[in-house]
């Protein structure tokens, strides 16, 4: 769910913890990861959090547009600088227009944005990219255990930079980073490697996918897909259990809305487990119950003899007829007796005795 | 609450004995010596133990950290039985982990796990009155309990147990490539070199996430294959236990597999759905189940016959939130309305090494 995740990315991260990360896949089929993401941006903007302060790398989007986008929603950005910076690595992410103006020949006309911004020009090092974003963080909220919140436009244009191992490297530092509260970027699974996205998957906690509805997956190009699909999130609980969710959502002029699916698409089990036997065993309360369980045939140490229920008369009665009953069978001589005429000589004699004498009735 | 028993048979064909002369270690079968894995009931599934020179590797879930409940409870048996320690990581401080080792639970809590040995059968028997009562078989118990801890994964382990000399913390995150650790191992593993009768003591290695991605060498298959052979090779002639554990899902499958192929005992930990009606249905105790843990291979040092499990898919629980159990997967009862009710099984063998029969 949109609202779990991004109450998640609010509460942030206990202390000795990594901080919870987000990944936000999609795909050509479904290409709304970005409008995701800054549905969450927003969301983590105007509400309260753990985080005091974001700090946006900007690789795919310019600056002005976030500072555009803000204001459409109704942000204040006057006051935005306490809380919000831009890392812009959108505008020369590898230095080359520097390296021009050097020379002489580019004009190069800065923009004047709203939002603080800082620029940054080799995109390449990832260490100093670390350095960077903890440094605009520090700079936002201060020394102290206040944390904030990093949030990468997009991971596949970092991927595209750097190899996958320091863009791991990155992401971990960047969790184990006990100033920061969330992550969250965006990643577009086709153009990657299905292990650089399985490593992605590995470092996050929660990965939020963006795919096309599946009945209309054979016509691509119908109109039903450029404006919504499904939305199924994966999260990892502090239990070491998996999560998983999904809901519909549809994109407008305004923004992106969720709304929960109706019929229920239940994955099946039955892959996961091996034959399974029944419970023999006990519980403890089972085995209180069982040992209070009175066996016919027991004497139960208190003396009086056992009333065996022959089922022939009713219980009041054998209450008084009881004991000719219950007495050992060796007193019913007098009623009856048993003549045993044996079938042949070479019988062994023990076969006389009854097996029944051995009981402790 | 199902019981806290594993469901072993209590004619066990491995019958192993305490050393008397130092605590944590246990004779085998075949010539073999075992150390605890700091969890009672792996210890049963596994015949006793992780025995000595074997190489333990546990393939992780991507989306659950259990192996880092098993990697907890091997070090920290290990610090409590004063084992020498080796821990390698990728994370910048390893050191920090030890921090969140578990201690052994107080001795009051113990008693209550293996409490009664009841009687299963209550005989009518006019004998039995001549015969003394009988005595619990407990008293094995006493010797059981030194050898392997209940650890009690809410309290962190005493500093005095790791701050000695004996514990070693490798950060792999930074170096370039694996020989450094390679050297780190060998010079570990040389202290405990298998030539004497006697085994002064054991040694043991953690090794997490092998081939996490932050790692620089984590595309060089070969290399990580190279390293772990020779992990193998050294561990076999000494007396210590290397346990690693590896995401089989970041590497290419068949790297993957041979990883695989080259540990002694495998074991794998997965995640479970939450708030899965399917499965809660399917099984009982599934609101206490925090995964399944899979053997796939037990060591079998110095003879040919495999170690052949009646189930080999288990429960991983938190007792009281403290302990971890493990348990046999239960089903639960089912009514006559649905459906069938075996599954087909699953992905429960992976190398076929020891020919797992599952009914």
């Amino acid at each position: 769910m949109a609202e779990s995740i991004c109450r998640s990315l609010r509460d942030g991260a206990l202390e000795g913890e990594l901080a919870p990360t987000l990944t936000i896949k999609d795909s050509l089929a479904s290409p709304f990861s970005f409008n995701v993401f800054s549905h969450i941006l927003l969301q983590l903007s105007s509400q309260k959090s753990q985080s005091h302060g974001i700090v946006i790398v900007a690789l795919s989007r310019s600056p002005s547009f976030y500072a555009d986008f803000l204001k459409n929603k109704g942000v204040e950005l006057s006051s935005s600088n306490k809380w919000i910076h831009i890392l812009d690595c959108y505008t020369d992410p590898l230095g080359w227009k520097d390296k021009a103006r050097k020379s002489g020949n580019v004009n190069v006309v800065s923009d004047q944005i709203s939002l603080a911004t800082s620029s940054y020009k080799s995109v390449k090092d990832m260490d100093k990219l670390f350095l960077a974003i903890t440094d605009l963080g520090r700079g936002l909220v201060g020394e102290n255990k206040v944390r904030f919140c990093v949030a990468i436009d997009s991971l596949s244009k970092l991927l595209r930079h750097a190899s996958l191992q320091s863009v791991a490297g990155l992401l971990s530092n960047l969790r184990s980073h006990d100033q920061i509260s969330s992550i969250f970027g965006l990643l577009h699974s086709d153009l990657h490697e299905e292990r650089a996205t399985a490593a992605l998957e590995y470092m996050s906690s929660m990965v939020a996918s963006v795919e096309p509805d599946h009945h209309s997956s054979e016509n691509c190009l119908s109109e039903k897909n450029f404006t919504q699909g499904k939305f199924s999130v994966r999260s990892k609980r502090r239990n070491g259990r998996v999560r998983e969710t999904s809901e519909k959502f549809k994109v407008e002029a305004e923004g992106i809305s969720f709304a929960s699916i109706s019929a229920e698409d239940g994955t099946t089990v039955a892959g996961l487990l091996p034959k399974v036997q029944f419970n023999l065993q006990l519980s403890e309360k089972e085995q209180i119950d069982r040992a209070k369980v009175v066996l016919p045939f027991e004497h139960q140490g208190n003396g009086k003899p056992i009333q065996i229920y022959d089922g022939r008369r009713s219980l009041e009665e054998s209450s008084g007829e009881g004991a000719p009953i219950s007495r050992c069978k060796n007193e019913d001589s007098a009623l009856g007796e048993i003549i045993y005429f044996r079938d042949s000589d070479d019988e062994m004699p023990d076969s006389d005795e009854d097996p029944d004498d051995d009981l402790d009735i | 609450m199902a019981a806290t028993r594993t469901r072993g048979s209590s004619f066990s064909r491995n019958v192993s004995t305490v050393t008397s002369q130092n605590s944590g270690l246990k004779h085998g079968p075949n010539g073999t010596t075992f150390l605890s894995s700091g969890i009672p009931d792996l210890d049963k599934i596994l015949g006793g133990g992780y025995t000595l020179g074997s190489l333990v590797m546990i393939m992780e879930d991507a989306e659950a950290p259990h192996h880092m409940l098993l990697l907890r409870n091997f070090m920290s048996q290990g610090l409590i039985h004063k084992h020498p320690l080796l821990y390698a990581s990728a994370s910048r401080d390893p050191k920090g982990f030890l921090g969140t080792l578990p201690a052994p639970a107080s001795a009051k809590e113990d008693k209550t796990r293996d409490l009664t040995n009841e009687k299963d059968l209550r005989i009518a028997w006019q004998y039995k009155k001549y015969f003394d009562p009988q005595l619990n078989i407990s008293s094995n118990n006493g010797a059981q309990q030194d050898y392997c801890n209940d650890l009690d994964l809410r309290k962190p382990l005493d500093r005095h147990f790791y701050s000695g000399m004996n514990v070693g913390c490798v950060s792999i995150q930074d170096s370039p490539d694996l020989a450094s650790l390679q050297d780190q191992c060998a010079k570990f593993l040389s202290q405990f070199s298998r030539n004497e009768a006697n085994i002064s003591s054991a040694g043991r290695i953690a090794i997490q996430s092998f081939c996490s991605p932050q790692c620089k060498f984590a595309n060089m298959e070969w290399h990580m294959l190279s390293f772990i052979r020779s992990l193998k090779a050294m561990a076999r002639s000494s007396n210590a236990v290397v346990l690693v554990s590896f995401p089989p899902s970041l590497l290419s499958p068949s790297c993957s597999k041979r990883l695989q192929h080259m540990a002694d005992t495998l074991l794998s930990v997965r995640a479970i759905p939450d708030e899965d009606k399917e499965m809660a249905k399917l099984l009982t105790g599934y609101q206490d189940m925090v995964g399944l843990l899979n053997v796939h291979k037990v060591a079998r040092l110095n003879t040919q016959v495999p170690v052949i499990l009646e189930t080999t898919t288990f429960s991983i629980k938190l007792h009281k939130r403290r302990y971890l159990v493990l348990e046999c997967l239960n089903q639960a009862p089912v009514d006559g309305s649905s459906g069938s009710s075996y599954n087909t099984s699953g992905s429960c063998s992976g190398s076929t090494k020891a020919g797992s029969l599952d009914f």
